[in-house]
């Protein structure tokens, strides 16, 4: 059933490892521990202290192999540095510790570890003496070493759980898990997941509002309101027409909301470059939203039916036209400047921008979902914020303290200059006072933005982002969430934490996956698909369980994040449900009372992180979920014909314990309820099968103990008319509490 | 297998859901006594200076003047009265909670942005995305076998892995939930009879123990504890029934406030986060905050009342708080932008109330104060959310618990405040 992790000493082809016969200490102690992380930030182009003679390549833009460039470019930057001396002291360690003219001041305590490492570096560089430390890493033990991994089959049974939601056939199950994969990704299941999936991360179903009044501007789509004129001739009745009305007005909202989800779909099942998704020239519409764009009648006949609120096709708009001519937009097309989501009215309005904001919002934004670079996750400590602020006129382009952040995220934000229109009001306008003058103007990462070229400032976002080597890396980490649920790791900052190497290790491991998939992403031309392939074929995927018990704290904490292990969501269980009962559950929806955000779920707004770990809430609708389902499904099996049974079709109500043959099929039940329910391959003299069976006689006994009622509770007679089910023997019960039992477990309730 | 688990959790900061009392499921987990802690949070930065930090000087506030400002005891606070949108005016709130009320002006926040705000001062930490809020630490530490250990409404709500979050949006939410084991939560209507229920619950404790024996993947081993906690911790939620109200109050905080009362009241939670927003008001400042300070207020008013009644006010620890506050001078729009100078508010067991520790100068500026006597010093230090935490670690007793330890907050030991809690 699994396999266990090769043993053997792995090779390490880290794609940031370091090049052949250089320092090992710089690339993986000094640069990692102090370079990324106190240096960078402000030594780069762009950064605050471009203009100083210190300036480092940011690895993450390098889009040479192994990042040599940048790597080689700053060693040598830190070591000119730690050469550079100044009263018999390096300059290097000056700088850091503040000690000479340094505008970041003090980023380094002299009794700090990563002032040792620095320390230690500059002995290396000033005494060179000695051979540079190029030692190998052959003898390291294999990262997922006695890490025991799920074999083909059951990878293929948690990926079509996962991304399908459904339970993969006989045949299916003997397949090379990549042809399996590609499959699957034909199928609409996978895209419902996937559109889900990118919701939980750009959140675009959460913007405010009644998408036809916020989306569609009233200067803009004098049709946005098609829907209330729509007669609706063929409905005779007048309380029914106005049901079919509030009907149409709330698929045309939601066929609204759809749209930048459906982009991404269009992307991928059309096997388009993932890049689109902020390069496309066009959006998707749907009849409906065609009408409130005012387009219908021109492109009426590419829809296979124009009453379905959700036929979606690429469509692209033409440039704004205002009730007055200030309102028109400017175009050197005569087209809508589409770039991919980057310029939806979906995700504009999703986050909006204010008089004060300045669109930062939109640049914060931009930043994490396209380049996975979240501005804000470790801002700055500054001595006296209040003081900085007070201090200077423009802090954001004077203070070294601001300037470090806004000097990027500024003429980010200054490229959607003219999407300026608060909440209610559409997306597009200019700034009527003109753009602000004090900020950094529009451009990207140190380059600005041609004058001409603002009528398509999107597009010029979009295309740079597109080449930027963070893209890739950004969609894979993308993929990596929807996959286990949770965000990659973070680099270990706390130099002084003994567990620190350890983490360090868990962290590049997992880093090297990621870039590696990245660098293979760009190869096959930005083909999402074979990310998830990549991904879902990766031992991090399949690394289910350990050989033996680990008591090394180092080594725990190295497998800290190993394992998939992942709370399914309302959405999924709920599709695991169907897949494994033949129907949903129902009761886990967003709307009309259903339990959803109690269990974890978010709204898009408000809530926009899902729970990982269940509370005692959770656990309660757990109990409900398990109890209802046993409830509705067992009896219901066995009023199957034996051979069309889902579960019970080697058992009936009147097969007892005590001979061997009726034993032999009720552990054979017993052992298919493991594999349907439980995706587990128990043998039927296995311990996990005798504990089940042990339930199910156990309830007998005590049933037979005193007299009970001859049939199946009332509620859980499967007929709408709630026809009796004898049930003389208590077995029917039984099996539904062994139902319950199961369904109550981990590897039903995980993923 | 699991004692080995539970002493490396320790170590490697995982957190450890299960204790050994539940292991017997059929067990039930008497009730939390308290004391339950509550932090309020204005989310979006509020004006200090309308509330315990008066300024009306310097045109830092256009609704009063410095000789309008009003004292109560130890406090001074903007008068509101009168201008005040509905609510709770502040003369009303310190009339009948300053008394018991700590003030900490001058804090400084450090940061002038929402999101490491409110990470800040929710955690204590602000360069750090692992840090639990002090509400989930002190779950983790004092209950986390609690089926609503750590509620919350918003906010930043981390949890360290240390203990399950609970977020229940409605109170009818509640009574869905409290009666699992019954057809449509009717008690008269169980979906198994009792034995096998209690079968039921003895196999899956049986199921537990086996995996517990078995080597597992750090993160399994976590899952499957923290599942099994879950589930049997569930059925202490049916305690909860008798204390949810009939009606639903309108105002949104007092809402979250008879949930978390109820679930404290039944002996299901330990800490709770309460929250609204909307506080950042970079347009109309003063209309804003006149309408949400009363709010917010009164919301905390409503809140301490009914624990009154439920007869757990004493038990209650309360923090005041907002992620950061707003600029002394106004913008062009009349609103007031970001400013990392503000202000907390406590009560409760342990806090010695009608005092105020800190203070901010005429330009609303942090003015330094000394860790020793708490007495404003210019040799002193800033007082930041670092310190802050270190003291509500202490003050819940919960400074020198493992888990704790595992989330230093880096206090020297002498800028460790001295007496803040009186």
């Amino acid at each position: 059933m699994k396999r266990t992790a090769s043993l053997l000493p792995a090779l390490v082809l880290l794609s940031t490892a370091p090049v052949s016969g250089r320092d090992l200490f710089f690339d993986e102690q000094v640069w990692p521990k102090v370079g990324a992380q106190s240096c960078l930030k402000c030594h780069k182009a762009g950064g605050d202290a471009e203009d100083s003679k210190f300036v480092l390549n940011d690895p993450a833009r390098d889009k040479t192999t192994g990042r040599h460039v940048s790597q080689i470019h700053n060693e040598a930057a830190f070591a000119r540095m730690a050469k550079s001396m100044k009263d018999g002291e390096s300059r290097l360690l000056l700088k850091a510790t503040g000690k000479l003219d340094h505008e970041g001041e003090e980023v380094l305590k002299p009794d700090s570890a990563a002032y040792r490492l620095l320390a230690d570096f500059v002995k290396q560089v000033t005494a060179p003496a000695k051979e540079p430390q190029v030692a190998t890493k052959t003898n390291e033990r294999p990262f997922f070493a006695d890490v025991v991994m799920l074999d083909d089959p059951h990878v293929i049974r948690r990926a079509s759980l996962s991304l399908a939601g459904r339970l993969p056939t006989q045949d299916e199950l003997k397949r090379d898990v990549k042809m399996h994969l590609a499959a699957l990704m034909k199928e609409d299941a996978f895209y419902q997941r996937l559109r889900e999936g990118f919701n939980d991360i750009f959140l675009t179903l959460g913007a405010d509002g009644n998408a036809d009044q916020t989306f569609l501007s009233y200067d803009h789509f004098p049709q946005r309101h098609w829907y209330q004129k729509w007669e609706f001739a063929d409905i005779a009745e007048e309380k029914d027409r106005k049901q079919a009305g509030y009907k149409m007005a709330r698929e045309y909202r939601e066929a609204l909301h759809g749209e930048p989800l459906k982009l991404i779909e269009h992307v991928v099942r059309n096997d388009r470059p993932f890049t689109e998704i902020i390069t496309a020239d066009h959006i998707m519409a749907t009849p409906y939203t065609a009408r409130g764009y005012g387009i219908f009648e021109e492109i009426k006949g590419q829809f296979k039916d124009t009453n379905d609120p959700f036929e979606y096709i690429p469509v692209r708009l033409h440039a704004l036209k205002g009730r007055s001519k200030q309102q028109d937009q400017e175009s050197g097309t005569g087209f809508y400047p589409h770039a991919g989501l980057l310029s939806t009215f979906q995700w504009l309005c999703r986050y909006p921008t204010t008089e004060t904001n300045r669109n930062r919002l939109r640049a914060r934004m931009y930043y994490q979902h396209f380049l996975g670079v979240d501005v804000l996750e470790l801002a700055a400590r500054v001595t006296d914020a209040a003081a900085v602020t007070a201090k200077y006129k423009v802090p954001t382009m004077e203070a070294s303290e601001c300037v470090v952040c806004h000097k990027t995220l500024d003429p980010v934000a200054s490229l959607f200059q003219d999407y300026w229109r608060f909440a209610d009001q559409g997306v597009y306008g200019k700034r009527k006072d003109g753009w602000f003058t004090d900020m950094f103007q529009a451009g990207f990462e140190g380059e600005d933005m041609p004058g001409e070229e603002r009528w398509r400032s999107l597009q010029w976002l979009g295309e740079r982002t597109a080449k930027d080597p963070r893209f890739a890396v950004a969609m894979v980490e993308h993929a990596w969430y929807i996959l286990t649920g949770r965000k990659t790791l973070l680099p270990p900052k706390d130099l002084e934490d003994p567990l620190h190497d350890a983490k360090r290790r868990s962290y590049t491991e997992q880093r090297r996956i990621i870039e590696e998939t990245a660098a293979r992403f760009i190869k096959n031309g930005f083909n999402f698909k074979h990310v998830i392939q990549d991904l879902a074929t990766s031992d991090f995927y399949r690394a289910d369980g350990i050989a033996s018990a680990i008591a090394d704290e180092k080594r725990l904490a190295e497998l800290d994040d190993i394992g998939i292990a992942r709370m399914l969501s309302p959405e999924q269980l709920e599709r695991k449900i169907a897949a494994v009962f033949g129907r949903p559950w129902g009761r886990l929806k967003n709307t009309d009372g259903g339990l959803a955000m109690l269990y974890g779920g978010i709204d898009s707004k408000e809530v926009t992180e899902r729970a990982t770990d269940p509370s005692g809430a959770m656990g309660a609708i757990m109990r409900t979920m398990s109890n209802d389902i046993a409830c509705k499904n067992t009896a219901l099996d066995f009023t199957r014909p034996a051979a069309e049974r889902l579960f019970f079709g080697q058992v009936e109500p009147d097969t007892l314990p005590g001979t061997v043959e009726s034993d032999a099929r009720i552990k054979s039940t017993i052992a298919h309820l493991h594999e349907r329910v439980l995706g587990r391959s128990d043998a039927v003299d296995s311990d996990e099968v005798s504990r089940t069976h042990a339930l199910f006689t156990g309830i007998l006994t005590d049933a037979a103990m005193s007299r009970r009622e001859p049939q199946e509770s009332y509620y859980c007679r499967p007929d709408p008319e709630r026809t009796p089910i004898p049930d003389p023997h208590y077995t029917i019960r039984a099996w539904r509490g062994v139902m319950t039992y199961l369904l109550r477990r981990l590897e039903f309730l995980y993923e | 297998m699991r004692r080995n688990f539970l002493k490396l959790c320790s170590l490697a900061g995982l957190g450890v859901a299960v204790p050994r009392t539940l292991r017997a499921a059929d067990k039930e987990t008497p009730p939390y006594e308290g004391p339950y802690y509550v932090v309020f949070n204005a989310s979006g930065g509020w004006d200090t200076t309308y509330l315990m930090d008066p300024k009306g000087i310097n045109e830092i506030n256009r609704l009063y003047k410095e000789g309008d400002i009003l004292t109560h005891g130890a406090h001074k606070f903007a008068p509101t009265g009168k201008t005040k949108d509905g609510g709770m005016s502040n003369e009303d709130f310190y009339a009948e909670f300053g008394t018991e009320l700590l003030v900490v002006n001058g804090l400084d926040y450090s940061v002038n942005n929402h999101s490491p705000g409110a990470r800040y001062m929710a955690t204590g930490k602000l360069d750090s995305l692992a840090y639990p809020t002090f509400a989930a630490l002190v779950a983790a530490c004092k209950g986390p076998q609690y089926p609503l250990a750590y509620l919350t409404f918003g906010n930043y709500s981390n949890t360290g892995n240390l203990v399950a979050m609970s977020r229940v949006p409605y109170l009818p939410s509640l009574k869905k939930v409290a009666l699992a084991d019954h057809v449509e939560g009717n008690e008269r209507s169980p979906y198994h009879e009792g034995f096998v229920m209690d079968r039921i619950e003895q196999a899956l404790a049986r199921q537990h123990q086996a995996a517990d024996s078995q080597p597992r993947l750090p993160r399994l081993e976590r899952a499957e504890n923290m599942l099994y906690a879950a589930q049997v911790s569930s059925k202490a939620l049916q305690r909860v029934v008798p204390h949810i109200p009939a009606s639903s109050p309108k105002e949104r905080m007092s809402q979250q406030a008879e949930i978390a009362l109820a679930s404290f009241k039944a002996g299901v939670c330990v800490s709770a986060n309460l929250t609204i927003g909307q506080f950042d008001s970079h347009a109309n400042n003063d209309r804003d905050q006149m309408k949400l300070i009363p709010e917010f207020l009164a919301g905390i008013a409503y809140f301490i009342r009914r624990a009154e009644e439920l007869k757990i006010r004493e038990k209650l620890v309360v923090i005041i708080q907002s992620e950061m506050g707003r600029t002394p001078d106004y913008n062009k729009g009349n609103g007031k932008d970001h400013w990392s100078i503000g202000s907390a508010l406590f009560l409760g067991p342990g806090i010695k109330g009608n005092r105020v520790i800190g203070a901010t100068d005429e330009k609303q500026m942090c003015k330094t104060i000394s860790a020793q006597n708490l007495a404003l010093d210019e040799k002193g230090i800033r007082m930041r959310p670092e310190h802050i935490h270190e003291a509500l670690r202490q003050l819940a007793g919960i400074d020198q618990h493992a888990l704790a330890k595992k989330f230093p907050l880096g206090v020297k030991p002498g800028e460790l405040l001295k007496g803040l809690w009186g």
